[in-house]
This record gives structure tokens, sequence and C-alpha cells, in this order.
């Protein structure tokens, strides 16, 4: 249960981005996508070089930041549409994220972690090599562990990693301080009258002008700071999960959606700090109902690789039923359609 | 204060479609004056507020404000220098944020930080003087207020920070008479008790006869002053 609110918390902070782009600013942004997979690949591949994992994360949350501005420079400069903008950002990071992992995947090179009851080591007390290479390679191998002094040990894979995946509730301490540290920065944030003018962007966004504001500087300020939480995410998961992998950003846009109509459907019109735990609690949620899902889902035929599918399925599902209930918010999702369709240049 | 002289503005000049939307206008607004314009639909009317607002550039001819030839303003100083009221009752205010909330983003304008500013003290006097009892539901989310009351925000919004003009563009069309009335009211008080100056589009010839010291009027591009009494003899034509 820990590790489902461990994950459901770390991908919550992406929910908190798709709640900035979608609900705030009342723009789509697919950039999630490539910025999400962005954050692991930069994270763990800097962690790879030698660098601190707080460095690490730092600089990931910067060039995820990075990829956000490059999309908002796209769609208002350029006269994009935001949908496309971030389609092609996104797909240019793709090919990024392999460059930057030198492949399609990079773990972070712990080869042992005293705390793991996972490998096979710690489990059977055996070398699983031992039968391949015969006792002289398994004694010259032990010779090398026991030259390494113990504490050094430890002390490599704490520079490593910030998570030690010991179920011990270290992790979702860390995991806490983390997404308390940034609701709570945002929150202030959001007070501020930079803030309140973000906040009121999505619901008048000519009006922003009238006051003053530039629409193209609140856009581009608004994705480029979505991203920076998005990449975060993306860093703290591949360290969770101890690797990085081009495809670990695939559908994150609609999980992220699906996380945060999962918090609002928990709160309901109750908004505590502008509405940016409910990504958070949605993001359990949705872990702990795809966890069910894997494990009783296969007596019933499923795949793991149907989640996706039932995940667009549920926020189908739940704007149906919003527009059942509310025939108010069907004519403004109408009207929206139509300004979408119209706005669109290409 | 605000001085146009011989605008004209061709809309796609030089290809099959060109259209003429304003041909060789010249107006001119001095302090605490209160302009009426009126026009049919297509007349020029909104090309003119967009060539005054400077998100459109003229084709021709020369826009001086306060005595100043302007080619370019910033956002920020165009909105310190003009206030601006539109048709939709949602579109002068922000309906997801409460009345305070509404009040803070327009106490300063221009661009901002991550400060904490304070609500103009004159927004409250403002808000009082509306007698809508605004100021006791300032946690009020403002789309929770019906249209006259979001008009009447909108209009202490656009002039919390003293612009030297304040434009209408037919802020009470889309209102029920009785909140048109006291919305015509505020505009009154803002024009004379202020010294906004006030450009106002309108419909509604009974506004355009009972406020106001000028009126023009615009038909197929040109514009022409109509003397005092003679507003609703020259649009029934």
């Amino acid at each position: 249960m820990i590790a489902i609110i461990e994950q459901g918390i770390i991908i919550g902070i992406t929910g908190i981005g798709v709640f900035l782009t979608f609900r705030i600013l009342d723009m789509p942004d697919l950039t999630v996508e490539g910025s999400f997979g962005l954050g692991g690949a930069v994270t763990v591949g800097l962690i790879v070089l030698g660098l601190n994992p707080i460095m690490a994360l730092l600089i990931a949350m910067i060039l995820g930041g990075l990829a956000g501005l490059i999309t908002g420079l796209i769609f208002r400069k350029l006269k994009v549409h935001v949908l496309l903008a971030g389609i092609l950002v996104m797909t240019m990071l793709y090919s990024i994220n392999i460059r930057v992992m030198q492949g399609p995947n990079l773990p972070i090179p712990i080869t042992r972690t005293e705390s793991k009851l996972t490998n096979y080591e710690d489990i059977s007390g055996e070398d699983p090599l031992a039968d391949l290479f015969g006792d002289l390679e398994q004694e010259e191998t032990q010779k090398v562990v026991a030259e390494e002094p113990q504490e050094q040990a430890t002390q490599k894979s704490e520079i490593m990693n910030i998570f030690d995946n010991l179920r011990d509730g270290s992790d979702l301490f860390t995991i806490l301080v983390i997404a308390g540290i940034i609701i709570l920065i945002l929150f202030v944030f959001l007070k501020t009258d930079l803030g309140t003018v973000l906040r009121g962007f999505g619901s008048n966004p000519e009006g922003v002008e009238a006051f003053g504001m530039s629409r193209d500087f609140i856009s581009i300020f608004g994705l480029s700071l979505a991203n920076v939480l998005v990449a975060l995410s993306g860093g703290m998961f591949a360290m969770y999960s101890g690797f990085a992998d081009v495809t670990m950003g695939q559908g994150m846009v609609i999980t992220g959606l699906a996380m945060v109509m999962v918090g609002e459907i928990v709160f309901g019109r109750f908004k505590p700090l502008f509405g940016l735990i409910a990504p958070i609690i949605g993001g359990v949620v949705y872990q702990s109902i795809l966890a069910l899902v894997m494990r009783y889902g296969y007596k019933i035929g499923f795949r793991a690789s149907d989640m996706k599918l039932l995940t667009a399925l549920f926020i189908i599902s739940v704007i149906t039923f919003s527009m059942i209930n509310n025939p108010k918010k069907k004519k403004q999702l109408k009207g929206k359609v139509k300004s979408l369709c119209s706005s669109s240049k290409i | 204060m605000l001085k146009l002289e011989n605008i004209t503005v061709i809309y796609n000049q030089g290809q099959d479609n060109e259209n003429m939307a304003l041909k060789d206008v010249s107006l001119e607004a001095n302090k605490s004056d209160f302009v009426v314009i009126v026009g049919s639909n297509g007349a020029g009317k909104s090309t003119l507020l967009n060539v005054i607002l400077g998100k459109l550039k003229p084709t021709g001819g020369q826009y001086y404000l306060k005595d100043k030839a302007i080619k370019k303003l910033s956002i920020s100083k165009m909105a310190h220098l003009i206030g601006r009221v539109y048709q939709n009752p949602d579109s002068g205010v922000f309906s997801n944020l409460t009345i305070r909330e509404n009040l803070k983003i327009a106490s300063k304008k221009g661009n901002r930080g991550p400060t904490f500013s304070r609500i103009d003290p004159k927004a409250l006097e403002l808000l009082e003087h509306l007698k809508m009892g605004l100021e006791n539901r300032l946690d009020t989310v403002v789309g929770e207020l019906s249209g006259g009351q979001k008009q009447a925000l909108a209009m202490v919004m656009a002039v919390i920070t003293n612009p030297e003009i304040l434009l209408l563009d037919e802020h009470t069309a889309s209102l029920d008479p009785k909140s048109a009335r006291r919305v015509m009211e505020l505009t009154k008080m803002i024009n004379e008790e202020l010294d906004v100056t006030v450009m106002m589009i309108t419909h509604n010839m009974d506004f355009a006869e009972s406020y106001g010291n000028r009126k023009v009027e615009i038909k197929e591009g040109v514009l022409k002053e109509i003397p005092e009494r003679q507003t609703t003899a020259v649009y029934a034509m």
C-alpha cells in the first residue's frame, strides 16, 4: 500500500502541472508527454555522470521549464495552435531524451543496495551467477565487495538516489516533503499579484491585456511553470523506479487529466489551496485503482496494456456525466470546441 | 487629450476583397468630454476603437494621445491611459475570481511580479457609490453576480487607476433596462466626478439622447459630428 501512495504522490505532481494548464490556464498542453520523460532522462543521465540527485532534479526542472517555454513561444509567437505546439515539442523531446540517455532507457547504476530485499543475493544468500562462472568467480567477487568499506558503499547508494525503496516510510516522508514544499510554494505564488492574474487568465485571457499584462507572457510563463513540475515528477519517478525510459511519458496527459478529475470528484466544490491538493489525492486514488486492476483484473481477461484505454474511457464518462448534470457546462463546452476549431490556424 | 487626424483603415489592401473600414476619420476629444458614437453594424465603430486601443495600425493618418503621436504603445502603457468595457459582462471581469481578487488585479495596471498588492481604497469607495452592496460581498466569486453587477464591477475596475479615457463598446447592450440605467448613471458619475473622458458606442437611442455632451455618427467608414438635438433624426435615417 505504501508504494501505491508513494507513486500516487509522485505522479500527482504531474497532475498539478496538468491542472495548471488545463484548469487554470485553460490550455491543453501535450508537452507533458515529452517533459515527463525529459525529467527522467536528464535526472538519471546526470546521476550517471556523478551529479548529486537533488542537483540533477533541479537541472531537470529547468529543462522541463525550457520545454514549456518553447511550446509557449511556438504557440504565441508563431500563432500555431497550442495542441500542435505541444505535439511538436513532445516529438522533439522523444529524440532528445534518447540522445540524453544514449539509448531508449537508462538505469541508475546502483548495483547493490543493502536495504533492498529484491536482490537475489539478499533473498537466497547466493550469487545468481555462481553456477555460470563457478566458485572461482564468486570468490573474486566476494573479495572485491569485502575490500570496499561498508560505509563507503552506503554513502555511494545515498548519493545515487534519494529513494531507497525500503517501504519503511522514509521514501514516503521524502516524497511528502517535496510535494508539500511544491504545493506551499505554488499556493503562496498563486496568491501574489502575478499568481492572481494567472488564475484569472483562464476565464478571461483578453481581460489580462486590458489590465496591462501581456497575454503572451502569461501563456508562456504558465506553460513553463507547468512543465517544471512535470519534469520534477518525471525525475522523481525515474529515481523511484531506478531507471528512465523514453516511453515513460506516454499517456501522461490523459493520466494527469484523470488524476485531476478524480481529485475534483473527491473534493467536489471544495477547493483547498486553490485545488492544488486535488491532483495529489487523485494520483493516489488513480494508482490504487491501477493496482487493484492489475491484481484482480486478469480474472476477467484484463491486461496491463488495457489501462490507458480504461483511463481514456474514464475521462469520457466523467465529462459525459458532468454534462448531463450541468446543462450550462454543455453550452460552455460547445462554445469552447467551436472557438478551438475556429482559432486553429493550422 | 485624444486626436485622430485623417485616419484611414483598409482591410486586405491590394486584394480582391479590399475593404475601406475608415475613411479620413478626424476626431478630437478633450478632457472630460463624453462622446457618444452611433452607427449601424459594420459602419466601422469597432475598427475605430481598435485604432484608439492601438490594436490596429491605421493604413493612413495620425493618432495623438496627450499631444504625443502614437506609433506603438506598450500594453502596459495603454492600460494606464485607456480603460475599456465591452458588451459581454464577462469580458471585463475574471469570473472565476472573487470581487476582492478582481479589484486587486485592477488596482495595479502594468507588469506584475510575485508581490502582494492591496486593493486601492478608491475601488471600495466606487463600489459603495454603486449602492449594489458589492462592497459587503468582497469574497463572492464574480461568476455568481448578475450581468448588471458584473458590468458595474467591470467599470469600477476600468477606472480605479485613473485612466485618461474610458472606452465603452455597447456596454449596456446585454443588460436589462433597470441594470442598464444604473450602469449609465455610473458612467455619468465617472465622467463628471472622476473627470475621465468617456467615448461610448451605443445602439440605444435613449441613452444617446440623454447622455454625453457630443455625438458623432459613423456611416460606411465616414465620421461626422451630429449637432445637438439631432441624434434620433440622424440615426433614424
